[in-house]
Formats: C-alpha cells, structure tokens, sequence
C-alpha cells in the first residue's frame, strides 16, 4: 500500500508540473502519523496553519497572534500558509492530493467521510472545555475544535432608516412582519435588504431558512440524505424560497447587488445605503472598525414559528490537526493555545465578534445586542456532523438562490437543488 | 541522444496522463484508497447538470472568443503591420494584457464593470445604470468573452505581425499596379500566406479558451447564478473542491479529448485547404 502512495505522489507532483494544460489530479500517500506515534518535540518544530482570511480576521491578525506563541514557545515557528483565491477547505485538497499537506487547518469541517484525515484528539482532555466540541463529534470522536461561538441568523438594522420608516425593531418576529417592514422601508426611501454577490446570495438564504425550515426540523439535511424530505416536496422550504423570492420581485432585495463583492455590500449597508443586512455576528467587528457599531440595531431573524427560534450557529475558528502532520506533538500544543488560552481565545472572539462562555472582551453596542440575542434564545442550532450538506451544496445553492433574480421560480429552484443533490448521490 | 528528452516528455507528460487517465475510472477522492468504478465518471458527465451547463457556457466561449481573438488579431495585425514608431507602441500596448495574470486581469476588469466599478460610477451621473456587466446572466458571460478576448488577442496580433513580415513586398506591389484593391489584396494574398500562423494561432485560442479559468475566478466567480462557470472553473472550483478527484480527472481527460480533437480538426482542415490550393494552381 506505501508502494501505491509513493506512486500516486509521483503522478501528482508530475501532474502539477506538467499538465497545466488539465487540472489532473496528484495523489498522496495515507497518512500514517498519529498523536502517539508522534516523535516531533513540541519545543522545536515548524508548523505550516492554513486560516480562513476575512475582512476581520487578516493576515495581519494572524501573524501577530502567531507571533505570542512563538514569543512563548521558543524554537516553534508558526507559518501561515495562505490560500490565494479558494478556500481553506480546497487549499487543504490541494495540499493533501500533493502530498504535501499543513499541519493545521481552520475552517475546515470533519464529516464521516473525512474524519480519517485528522488527528483524533478525545483523549485530549481541554477539548471537553471548548465550545460546542460535542456538537461536532464524529462517531463519537473529536476532531474539532474551536475558540468560540459565532452566532448566525441576524439581521442588523439602521436605526435612522427605522426611525424614518417608523418602524420598531422588537416587533418584528415573523416572516410576515419582516416583509410588511421592507415595504415600509422601501418607501422611506431604502433599499430595504442588503445582498451582494460571490456568496453572500446564498448564505444569506440560508440563515433565513435556518430560522425557519431547518430549526423546525432540526434533522432536515439527514432527512434528505436518506430521501425522506425533497426540496420541492417540503412545504417549509418551499415557503422560504417563496418569501425569498417575493422581496426579490418586490424590489426589496436589488439585483444590481449581485454585482458587488462582500465588501462592497457591507459597505453599503455601513455607509447607510440600505436599511437591513442578514448576516452573522461577524458584521459586528466591521461596524466597530468603522465606529459606526450605535447607529445600528440587531434582531433575531425572524421565523414562520415561534419566536426567537433557538439561535443558529457555528463553531468560530474551529481547528483540526492534519493526521499525516509530522508534528503532532506541536500542533496539538498551539490548538490547545489557540483555543483555551484566555489571550488567544479573547482575542479571537473579538476579532471576529463571536461569543464563549467564561470569555469576556469589551464589547460595542452593537456585540451586547448580539449577545441579549444569545442570551434570550432558547437553545442553540448547529449543523455538523450528519446535519452537514453534501459537498458543493452552498455552491450550488448560491448559484440556484441568484437565478431567483433571473426570473426562476422557487419551484424550478427547488427542483434543481433536487436534481442537482441526487445527481451528487448517484 | 534523444534519451533526456524522451525521459522529461515521460516525466512531464505520459506519465501524468497515464495517471489522470487512471484515476478517471476510479472513485478517489484524494485521500481514500482508489476503487475501480468503470466508467461511472464518464456517464456522470452528462448528467451532472453543472457539467452539462459548464459545457454549454464553455462552447460559447470558445466560438465567440476564438472568433475574435483570430479577428480582430488579424485586423489589428493588418493596420499594424507598417514599421512606425507608432505600430510599436500599439503593438506593445494590443500585447501588454498578454504579459499580466490572468487573474489580475480579472480583478482589474470587475473593479471597472462591477455595480460600484468605474464604468458605473461614471455612468451614474448621466442617469444611468447600473448596468448589469457582472449581474446580468447574459451580460456577464459577454463580458466575460469581452475581456478574454481582450486579453488574449494581443499575443495573436503579434505572431500575425511576424508572419505579416514574410509576405513579399514585390507581391502586393504587382497586386497594386494590376489594381487590386487593399480587400482583394488581403483577402487573396495576404492571408493565404500567413495561413498556417493563423491555424496556430486558432488551436492555441482553441485550447486556451476550452481552459478558461482564471479570469472566471477573479471577474465572475461564475457566477451570477453559475451563468459564467466555465467547464475547468467546474473542474478546479466544484469537482476538485469536493474531493471528487477521480470525476476531476474524468472531466480532465474528456477537456484533454476535446482540445486534442479540435486542434486535429483544425489542421486537417487546413490540410485539405492547402491540398486543394494546390490542386487549383
């Protein structure tokens, strides 16, 4: 089996080389290395880290944090490894199919199927302290692990496009409501809803279906692994891509945003050019960047249930160690610093606007709205493990999401993410 | 002495495919053991409707980009083919895109066309827009075309000026005093004569055009609504992200089959012209 590898990762370096023409695929070998095999001292070793590069969380950011641990970790480098134009979760293929892989990688969900890939680090005892580690366990097993919570399913508000529209933000709670205060807002002058292009479109729907289709039925994605539920067949969703769909017609939502970078959209909605921006509690760092956290508001989205629906979120900076790393030992080490230590962790809650327990960082306005939101929520909505779509699902959804402004229905929009999802499976 | 080279074709090349051919019959994802699946990947080709759609995004592309990149080269290349001072600067300027990267190229082109790019910005005041360059489906994929063909007919322009050199003077000095016109002189003369550059330069668009990734990247992202995603921005941005790498190197190796075919086409083609050109001499 070595022998197979060692020929896979020829043809893959060869490929690289070689076959520009083709994007043909390297190989690599299976990785054998494990945490108690490790021969790496952790007092000296190099380790490469690839991290999700945001507006918030800049190259920049990282070095300097990177830059404690080896100030407190003499002889251990921390490199940086950026990803240029594609994810961290495609960076990571990349590296892997070369052979070549980092030790550690941010960003980057474990599923059933990927799992064997990473190092498993149940027996690490500080993982039981992390957040939301056994929401992400897979089999039973840790591979994840994370600094905080990043809370999703927001809607910010600018309170002077409110005030204008004479609208008040408590009172929005449903679907219906939300739609009847994008008219008000539109005739006060606003672009009601905030969008952008790349993938802004998509995500954005899917933290309004989160509050509505997927926190009533928490196990909807397993559901429609196993066929149980369609897109097109399910009432709920079918509704939300209908209220989607409807804002769009309405000129709630602009087709000229699908034309602006994430930026660019943020932008607009920072400088007051729209009244409303669906996004996660990382918009809140960028308000306070550009001191501009007072003049807006933040509600929970609204829902076609009860409200607050439990909060939808995510695991923030989450970390898994690469199983073929030579350098177990130290990559265990500065994922145990990157998530518990009380310097690192506050700083990579407030970088990003994100939330954990026991953690404390001097918050704006704006972050102590976000965390009455946390506080009055009845629980918290994670998709991981068997709840995580298919691969290239966000993509395809994205793209699916935009045609609604092309002039798609939701019903061809539903049948196609069905078409698209079982042609994955087959 | 043919051995070093013949090692580094082996090394570089067969060996490479051999391997993506390989891996195109097997279900690795990059990680796993391969398993043997037939041609599986083959089938799903055509019914994987992002694939079927990036194929169809992906002849337009090829037709209207190859269209232009050979035309206007060869117009380009005509009005430029006089040495002046003011050629060379043109000619240096129709080729400067050609020396950029691609995605640079990208990223220029979206800060001009996109909602708030330049075009619009300056469009604005007069009342209109915004205009749909990136968020319109069509539109974006004729921008897309626009700015590969701008990008890529410099490098035509040049190779037609070479060729351009070759052609006799005395001929087109004889077509003048038998009073062709400039049309006629072109149409009869000059371009036979470069033919065979314009049939390299047309494979090299060919090939170049069916691989068209990274403006898509950093103009479109493929988008809106995957109206832009190209068959290699599937390849590299969907298949390969998710870790279908045995499908990735099926779609590769059908890329590979089609260049192969195109090109092979072309020159048979032009074979034939030349024989019959021949024949009528």
């Amino acid at each position: 089996m070595k022998g197979k590898g060692i020929w896979r990762r020829v043809g893959a370096v060869a490929v690289v080389a070689g076959a520009a023409s083709m994007v043909l695929a390297g190989c690599s070998s299976n990785g054998s290395a494990s945490a108690s095999a490790d021969t790496a001292k952790a007092e000296s070793a190099h380790l490469r880290i690839i991290v999700n590069i945001s507006p918030n969380l800049t190259v920049a950011y990282w070095n300097k944090l990177f830059a404690k641990y080896e100030k407190a970790h003499p002889g251990v480098t921390v490199k940086l490894e950026r990803t240029g134009t594609i994810s961290a979760a495609d960076k990571l293929n990349q590296d892997l199919a070369a052979g070549d892989p980092p030790d550690i990688v941010q960003q980057v969900t474990p599923s059933a199927d990927t799992a064997k890939l990473f190092t498993d680090l149940s027996k690490e005892s500080w993982t039981k302290k992390t957040p939301l580690v056994d929401n992400y366990k897979i089999n039973g097993k840790t591979y994840l692990v994370g600094a905080g919570e990043q809370v999703q399913s927001l809607v910010f508000y600018n309170k002077e496009a409110f005030t204008k529209a004479g609208l008040d933000a408590s009172k929005i709670k449903t679907v219906a409501q939300f739609t009847k205060a994008m008219g008000k807002l539109k005739d006060a002058g606003y672009v009601p809803l905030q969008t952008a292009g790349q993938w802004v479109t998509g995500s954005q729907f899917t933290l309004f279906n989160d509050s509505t289709t997927m926190t009533k039925t928490p196990d909807w994605i397993k559901k429609r692994r196993e066929g149980d539920v369609t897109f097109a067949g399910d009432k709920d969703y079918m509704k939300s891509l209908k209220a989607y769909k409807s804002w769009v017609d309405k000129g709630y939502l602009q087709k000229s945003d699908l034309g602006l970078a994430y930026a660019d959209g943020q932008t607009n909605f920072l400088e007051g050019k729209s009244a409303m921006y669906i996004m996660g509690s990382f918009f809140v760092p960028a308000a306070d960047q550009a001191k501009a956290s007072d003049d807006f508001g933040v509600f929970s989205m609204p829902t076609t249930g009860t409200y607050p629906t439990k909060q939808f979120s995510n695991i923030a900076d989450p970390y898994v160690v690469v199983k073929q790393s030579k350098n177990q030992k130290a990559a265990i080490s500065l994922v145990k610093w990157l998530t518990t230590d009380k310097t690192a962790v506050g700083s990579e809650l407030a970088a990003d606007g994100n939330f954990r327990k026991g953690y404390t960082y001097t918050m704006s306005s704006l972050g102590k709205g976000v965390q009455k939101i946390v506080d009055a929520s009845p629980g918290g909505f994670v998709e991981a493990a068997d709840e995580q779509p298919l691969p290239g699902y966000s993509t395809e959804l994205n793209s699916q999401i935009q045609s609604l402004y092309s002039g798609s229905t939701p019903k061809q929009v539903a049948e196609n993410l069905d078409t698209w999802w079982d042609s994955q499976t087959q | 002495m043919a051995g070093p080279a013949v090692l580094l074709y082996s090394a570089l090349m067969v060996v490479p495919v051999g391997v993506a051919i390989y891996l195109s019959f097997t279900d690795w994802d990059g990680f796993s053991d391969a398993a043997f699946i037939g041609i599986q990947n083959y089938t799903h080709l055509f019914t994987d409707p992002n694939t079927t759609h990036s194929m169809w995004v992906t002849v337009l592309i090829v037709i209207f980009g190859s269209a232009f990149q050979i035309g206007f080269g060869l117009m380009y290349a005509l009005a430029l083919r006089q040495k002046s001072r003011t050629n060379s600067v043109f000619r240096a300027l129709t080729y400067y895109p050609h020396v950029i990267s691609a995605l640079i190229l990208g990223f220029l082109w979206n800060a001009i066309l996109g909602t708030k790019g330049a075009l619009n910005t300056l469009l604005a005041p007069f009342g209109i827009g915004p205009v749909g360059f990136l968020f319109e489906q069509n539109l974006a994929l004729i921008s897309l075309i626009a700015v590969i063909v701008w990008a890529g007919f410099g490098f035509n322009v040049v190779l037609f000026v070479a060729a351009l050199q070759t052609v006799p003077l005395e001929l087109i000095e004889a077509a003048e005093i038998d009073g062709a016109s400039r049309w006629q002189i072109n149409r009869n003369i000059v371009i036979p004569m470069i033919a065979p550059v314009v049939t390299v330069a047309l494979i090299l668009s060919l090939i170049g055009l069916l691989r068209a990734y990274d403006i898509v990247v950093s103009l479109t992202g493929g988008g809106p609504a995957g109206s832009t995603s190209t068959y290699a921005y599937v390849i590299l941005a969907q298949s390969f992200g998710s870790t279908k790498i045995g499908y990735a190197n099926a779609q590769a190796v059908f890329l590979m089959i089609v260049s192969a075919a195109l090109a092979l086409l072309v020159t048979a083609l032009r074979n034939r012209s030349d024989k019959a050109a021949e024949g009528e001499g």
